[in-house]
């Protein structure tokens, strides 16, 4: 599954170059004849492999339910994704710039002509458009000016297609980047994957790919946190334990957040009839959800992501670390598994401050007196202060043999990775489920 | 990463500052005719060089001889033999879908500039 992750993400990468071979083979030794020549070709490359990046980022873009598999889950995907945007950024930066400089070779103020010509240059303008279209959908994404609001970063993210065509449209109308026709051809292919993503993201996804659902339940596991059970209007959801999906509530009572979507994972076991999501209050949509009508209509989209390596059966022994409302994916993975009558050794560590901040801590324990070979093991910050290495060692002495699996919150993660480390654990038997996306 | 995107996005912006100051800092060239290149021709004599080997071409009352250049232009020869022999101020300024040439291209006409085109 690792490897398969891997040979996703070289060969996005490895479609960047396509282009760029094109335009090396359609180079003449006359083109490096001198710093400025030198300086255009780099100028004219960056825009080649930017636009690559550019278009490849909004392909991956698209969501498709069970496209992120090949990936390793949707995380992964959008990893892939954030990289390819970072760099078509960085590249589309140096761009006019790397172009600009060459003029200044041939002549002094031509510099400042190529980055302002005459307003009728539509191509270039069509450019600078583009690139001031990217750094302001980007900036929320690389936190230019602090950390962005969800909703805020996604409405600026809109722009991005926009940013598409009319990179598109300045590439076409210098169309001087490959020999002949081809620069069309090879461009099209790109611009038809990058329309495709964003076709199904805007039309298809919210016609098709939304299942509609009843709010028919409400429970409140703690008093931040709530899990709503969803009753499927049309067909249900077909998913595995531990996917997440994005729900859409639309309850006009809500606070905030009604007809906006967000990632959450389900916590039920796909044998039941009816979807159960946890949402604990993190932000301004999740808080508003807190007080969410039974009888309300919300639709889910997905289902996304790839935790478990095996959610049926347990083949591999297991280690499961989790803090907070990471606990949803595991939990899932537990009502599955006890659903199926399906036994295995699993070793879970429940971090939390204290047993009263334990979530579903009654629950789990009742099921992992029902799992045969389930050992649960709470771990109290409080108590017990940071999770050890020895912690680890001492309630799992195999570590090494097993799969291990994370989800909490961001410094939890990193100082349980990094023990495992310490202790012998292969790096790719550690996976994770993040949702910071940003 | 991030750190290293918000650079890359201050030093553009600090370099086409720089661009745009140095352009308004320094001060305009003279205009006007290169008394060097007095040579005069009719648009007789230039079409007699209307062929890939022997290239002259009219463009903004100026006569240039691109028999040397024609190698080295970016789109293929057949693209500017139409314009060998004749009046090219119209290719220089359509290129492509009626987009101009880069001022980099402008300004490496000077090499090639043999004389200017006689009044009528």
């Amino acid at each position: 599954m690792v490897i398969r992750a891997r040979l996703a993400r070289i060969l996005v990468w490895a479609l960047a170059l396509v282009p760029v071979v094109f335009f090396l083979a359609g180079l003449r030794p006359a083109d490096f004849d001198d710093v400025p020549g030198l300086l255009n070709v780099l100028g004219r490359l960056t825009g080649v492999l930017g636009l690559a990046f550019l278009l490849l980022s909004a392909a991956l873009s698209a969501r498709v339910p069970g496209f992120d598999l090949p990936f390793g889950g949707l995380t992964r995907l959008w990893n892939t994704h954030h990289l390819l945007g970072a760099s078509a950024l960085v590249l589309l930066l140096l761009h006019p710039l790397l172009l600009a400089f060459s003029a200044q070779g041939y002549g002094q103020g031509l510099a400042f002509e190529t980055l302002f010509p005459p307003l009728s240059d539509l191509a270039t303008w069509g450019g600078w458009l583009a690139l001031l279209l990217m750094m302001t959908f980007l900036a929320p994404s690389f936190s230019f000016f602090g950390p962005p609001d969800y909703e805020r970063w996604k409405r600026v993210h809109d722009l991005a297609p926009f940013a598409v065509i009319l990179a598109l449209a300045h590439t076409f109308l210098f169309s001087r980047t490959m020999p002949a026709h081809l620069d069309i051809v090879v461009w099209a292919g790109f611009a038809l994957l990058a329309v495709g993503a964003v076709l199904w993201r805007f039309v298809f996804s919210r016609r098709v790919g939304r299942l509609p659902y009843a709010v028919v339940q409400v429970d409140r596991p703690a008093n931040n946190v709530i899990e709503l059970t969803l009753e499927p209007k049309r067909r249900g959801l077909r998913y595995r334990a531990g996917n997440f999906v994005y729900m859409t509530p639309f309850d006009s009572e809500l606070e905030a957040g009604c007809g906006e979507e967000h990632p959450y994972t389900l916590s039920s076991s796909p044998r039941e009839p009816n979807l159960r999501i946890a949402i604990k209050d993190l932000g301004n949509a999740s808080r508003a959800l807190q007080s969410i009508q039974c009888g309300s209509r919300v639709t889910v989209e997905g289902p996304y992501g790839r935790f478990f390596k095996n959610p049926d059966d347990v083949p591999i022994p297991e280690l499961w670390i989790s803090g907070g409302i990471g606990v949803t994916p595991f939990l899932a993975r537990m009502r599955h598994l006890d659903r199926l009558d399906q036994g295995g050794d699993i070793r879970f560590i429940y971090c939390v401050q204290d047993e009263a901040r334990a979530l579903y801590l009654e629950e789990l324990r009742a099921l992992a007196g029902t799992i045969p070979g389930f050992g649960l093991i709470p771990h109290y910050f409080y108590r017990q202060g940071p999770l050890s290495a020895a912690f680890l060692r001492e309630h799992c002495g195999d570590i090494e043999q097993r799969e291990v699996y994370i989800c909490g919150p961001q410094p939890l993660n990193r100082l349980a990775q990094s023990h495992l480390r310490a202790l012998g654990v292969d790096r790719w038997s550690i996976h994770t489920e993040e949702f910071e996306l940003l | 990463m991030k750190k290293f995107i918000f650079a890359v996005f201050i030093a553009f912006w600090a370099s086409v500052g720089t661009v745009a100051v140095l352009q308004v800092l320094t001060p305009e060239p003279p205009t006007g005719d290169d008394p060097d290149s007095p040579a005069v021709f009719d648009l007789g004599e230039v079409a007699e060089h209307d062929s890939l080997d022997d290239c002259w071409m009219v463009i903004e009352g100026k006569v240039y001889d691109f028999t040397d250049y024609v190698g080295q232009h970016p789109a293929p020869p057949s693209v500017l033999e139409p314009w060998c022999g004749k009046q090219a101020t119209e290719g220089m300024r359509t290129k492509g879908i009626g987009r101009d040439h880069s001022p980099a291209a402008w300004a490496m006409l000077d090499d090639y500039r043999i004389g200017k085109l006689a009044d009528d």
